[in-house]
């Protein structure tokens, strides 16, 4: 019985640990198939968990905390959108140099708002929202129906990217821009006004889940909070193979790695001690890896992502 | 280079109506001037009426300015001068949505078509105006305009899996779901067979009858002659002249598209000497895994051209991949001299003396966001003079650059600027240029002269013999049986993967040769 609870609280603990990879992930999923690999999620993350907590704890409000999450993501994406679309700059560079400018930014602030460099806590966070009835069947009420507004909202989602970008003449015309922007463009679509939507989507996600680490998981700001999620949302989102279902798939995986290295010691207790627990921290890296060598192996991506447009042809 | 237009089209003779009256123009261009941002002049006052309802043939050397116009026409490009009147109403094209809403569409040199999406999807994209993607709708309005022009293209299939012949009827099939009254087609037929240009032909006049415009580029003056109502010629961005088609003749339009042609010497057959090349029972698959090499024999000798003919799609391309070392032997073998080159690197094929010619040109001939200098230096880069101890020297590089560059005439703002500037048929020259300055034991030609204007056509004709008076082995695949029955020393019919006929030049049939093409003998 013992065993079996703990299973139980693995299983939700997953989608927990999973959300945050799942919203991001998704996000960076528009955003490639529009023909931008956007390295900058990590600090898109980031600056949502940031502007997130900031918005929280000086306006005392999580609602506000979300809001101004969202704008943070938003902002980040948009000034690659500058950097990618406008300037037409290499997007991997650019990326990375977002990720450089958003930890430099919020270390700053971290250190100059607060003493000692080290945030508050905040007084309430985003906890989980029992959804009436549901949550009492039996295993699945506590696995997938006592979650955090942001767990359903990810796994929403889910179906809505889907058919976004397979149903619709958005999505249809930002996959041809992620094939060959300079045929889209030929064909008459704006291919400028395409990117930034994509990017303001994946500016929405990422705020989003960067925001959910601060104001709904850890109640507090560290400049190493986002830890390697973004990069590893990127990872998912090639082993997904740029489908929001394989972006979920990819996430639960992660999660799932992410949950038992915190668990291993409930549920094997003879296996728990400091060197062990550290070791298993590093399980979702690994997974990472060997799931990129295994899974992402003659994956063929959209046909111009990373590329520069260059000039007209 | 000044030169004087012999006379204005708007005052030109016309079938239709002899007074000017500019709403009989489906398209007025007036004063049209461009000149690109590296200082290239493209355009140069160009005024030009296309007749409704007529088919308009437009000739021109390579860089002539002829795509820099039909751009301009199709919202693409931005004239820095002059007036498009549109059924004589003056309009601005900003981008190719305002063409679109015009109803007028283009079919561009190289595919726009998206490979991996399917005939269905490629479709959509340009019709979609409701949010939600109709995809029944699209099926009905590709099965009824199929109907009425009597193709026959499967949705479901995905444009990387179809041969480019298909693929220009793809494009076709495009711009007629779109409604559109004016057709703006470059240079459609050089990738394609003299089979698919006759049935080409047809669905034009098909198109014509049904009311349609159709402003046509090629570089055969045969196609103009047989196809279009009337024709301008440009030449350094200029109209040279606008005739009606009845008024032309090969020898006329030569002669206004390049100043000064000289007639083509007659070639001299060559003296084969011993093998070179050996492809022994060679079995390859293409890409859907099926085989399409099919045990095939085939030597080409020092000293001779050896022309494959065929229908596109069988088997040339891999036959052709699987010497160069791009796709993979599934049994047999390749031998150059007495050396097995079977499944070798690419690297050690061309190292080994095999030049290569590709079809596909952008993707596989050149690096187009590099320099031409660095792009007719890639095959070379490794070794002296264009790099000393691993060093690239970029001095010669542009030395040689420069010297190909006017040896092949190829029209470049200078030798350093980036190939994507390049036209058309002075990236193939680029290729062409790179290819045969090499010095190879053999040397692989995939569709040569496609795109080539007259005059570019026949110095590479020239460069291959004098070639092969050098001793270099030519396999040359065309689907021009021109070309192939003007060069080849032996001519070879492929057909489903094998050869199944061999001729010699001075006993040819062609009947029995196209229908060994079409595997009917
Ligand atoms: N984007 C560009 N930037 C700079 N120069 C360009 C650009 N596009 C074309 N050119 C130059 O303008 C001239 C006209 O080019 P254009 O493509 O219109 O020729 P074309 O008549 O279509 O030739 P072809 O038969 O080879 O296709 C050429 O000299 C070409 O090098
Ligand atoms: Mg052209």
């Amino acid at each position: 019985m013992i065993e079996f609870l703990a299973l139980t609280g693995l299983a939700a603990a997953t989608l927990r640990v999973a959300a945050p990879l799942l919203l991001a992930s998704l996000g960076e999923t528009i955003a490639e198939r529009g023909g931008m690999l956007n390295l900058g999620l990590q600090g898109a993350m980031l600056v949502g968990a940031f502007s997130g907590f900031m918005g929280a704890y000086f306006a005392g409000s999580l609602w506000i905390g979300l809001i101004s999450a969202i704008i943070g993501g938003i902002l980040t994406t948009l000034l690659f959108g500058i950097l990618v679309i406008n300037l037409d700059l290499d997007q991997v560079v650019s990326g990375l140099a977002i990720n450089l400018l958003a930890s430099g930014l919020t270390l700053y602030f971290t250190r100059v708002l607060f003493t000692g460099g080290v945030s508050p806590y905040l007084g309430e966070l985003f906890g989980p929202m029992p959804i009436p009835f549901l949550c009492n069947m039996p295993v699945l009420g506590e696995v997938l129906f006592t979650q955090t507004g942001f767990v359903y909202l990810g796994l929403v989602s889910v179906p809505l990217i889907y058919v976004l970008l397979t149903k619709t003449s958005f999505g249809l015309r930002l996959r041809s821009i992620g094939e060959d922007p300079v045929i889209a463009s030929y064909l008459g679509i704006n291919v400028v006004k395409m990117r930034y939507a994509a990017l303001l989507a994946e500016g929405i996600l990422a705020g989003l889940a960067g925001g959910l680490l601060t104001i709904s998981m850890f109640n507090t700001f560290d400049p190493r909070i986002v830890a390697a999620r973004g990069f590893v949302a990127v990872s998912i989102v090639i082993l997904g193979r740029w489908n929001p279902w394989g972006a979920l798939a990819g996430s639960l995986l992660f999660g799932f790695t992410e949950a038992l290295s915190l668990r291993i010691g409930i549920i094997f207790p003879e296996l728990s001690g400091a060197s062990i627990n550290q070791l298993f921290a590093l399980l979702p890296y690994l997974v990472a890896l060997v799931a990129l060598v295994v899974g992402g192996r003659g994956v063929r991506g959209p046909a111009s992502l990373g590329k520069r447009i260059g000039r007209e042809r | 280079m000044a030169i004087t237009p012999l006379s204005s089209p708007f005052f030109e003779k016309r079938e239709v109506n002899s007074t000017p009256q500019n709403e009989e123009y489906a398209i007025f261009l007036k004063n049209i001037s461009k000149t690109f941002p590296n200082g290239t002049v493209a355009n140069q006052d160009v005024t030009l009426g296309i007749l409704r309802g007529e088919v308009h043939a437009i000739l021109g050397e390579n860089g002539a300015g002829k795509t820099t116009l039909m751009r301009i026409i199709s919202g693409i490009l931005k004239p820095d001068k002059g007036e498009i009147f549109i059924d004589g109403k003056p309009v601005k094209i900003r981008d190719p949505r305002d063409a679109s809403r015009l109803g007028i569409g283009m079919v561009h040199q190289h595919f726009t078509l998206i490979p991996e999406f399917t005939v269905r999807e490629n479709i959509a994209l340009v019709l979609a105006t409701s949010p939600w993607l109709d995809l029944k709708k699209v099926d009905e309005k590709i099965a009824a305009v199929s109907k009425d022009m009597g193709l026959e293209i499967d949705p479901e299939s995905k444009i990387e899996s179809l041969p480019v012949g298909k693929r220009q009827l793809v494009e076709i099939l495009r711009l007629l779901c779109q409604d559109v009254r004016i057709l703006i087609l470059d240079e459609p037929t050089s990738v394609l067979t003299p089979i698919e240009v006759d049935s080409f032909f047809k669905m034009i006049m098909n198109l014509k009858s049904s009311g349609k415009t159709v402003v046509l580029i090629t570089h055969k003056m045969k196609e103009a002659l047989q196809i279009s109502d009337r024709i301008t010629v440009l030449r350094g961005g200029r109209v040279i002249r606008t005739i009606p088609t009845s008024d032309a003749n090969e020898a006329l339009l030569a002669s206004l598209v390049v100043e000064g042609m000289l007639p083509a010497p007659t070639l001299v057959r060559g003296t084969p000497g011993d093998i070179i090349l050996k492809v022994e029972s060679l079995k390859v698959k293409d890409d859907r895994g099926r085989i399409a090499v099919d045990g095939l024999n085939l030597t080409v000798r020092s000293g001779e051209i050896v022309g494959i003919a065929g229908v596109a799609g069988n088997g040339q391309k891999e036959l052709v991949e699987a010497i160069t070392g791009l796709r993979k032997v599934e049994s047999g073998a390749v031998k150059l001299l007495s050396q097995d080159i079977t499944n070798k690197p690419t690297r050690f094929i061309i190292e080994k003396g095999i030049s290569y010619i590709p079809e596909d040109r952008m993707h596989r001939g050149v690096v187009l966001t590099m320099g031409v200098h660095e792009n007719l230096a890639l095959k070379c880069i490794e070794k002296p003079p264009m790099s000393k101890s691993k060093i690239i020297d970029r001095r010669s590089m542009v030395k040689n650059a420069e010297s190909l560059i006017s040896k092949f005439s190829i029209k470049a703002s200078d030798p350093c600027t980036s190939v994507e500037n390049l036209s058309g048929g002075n990236i193939q020259k680029l290729i062409v240029a790179r290819e045969l300055s090499n010095g190879g034991l053999v040397l692989i030609a995939e569709q040569p002269t496609a795109g080539l204007d007259i005059k570019a056509s026949e110095a590479v004709h020239q460069k291959l013999v004098e070639l092969r008076s050098m001793g270099v082995g030519i396999l040359l695949v065309s689907s021009d049986l021109d070309e192939i029955m003007k060069l080849s020393d032996r001519i070879c019919v492929i057909f489903g993967g094998k050869i199944v006929g061999e001729f010699m030049p001075e006993n040819l049939d062609v009947e029995r040769l196209s229908r060994l093409m079409l595997g009917a003998d």
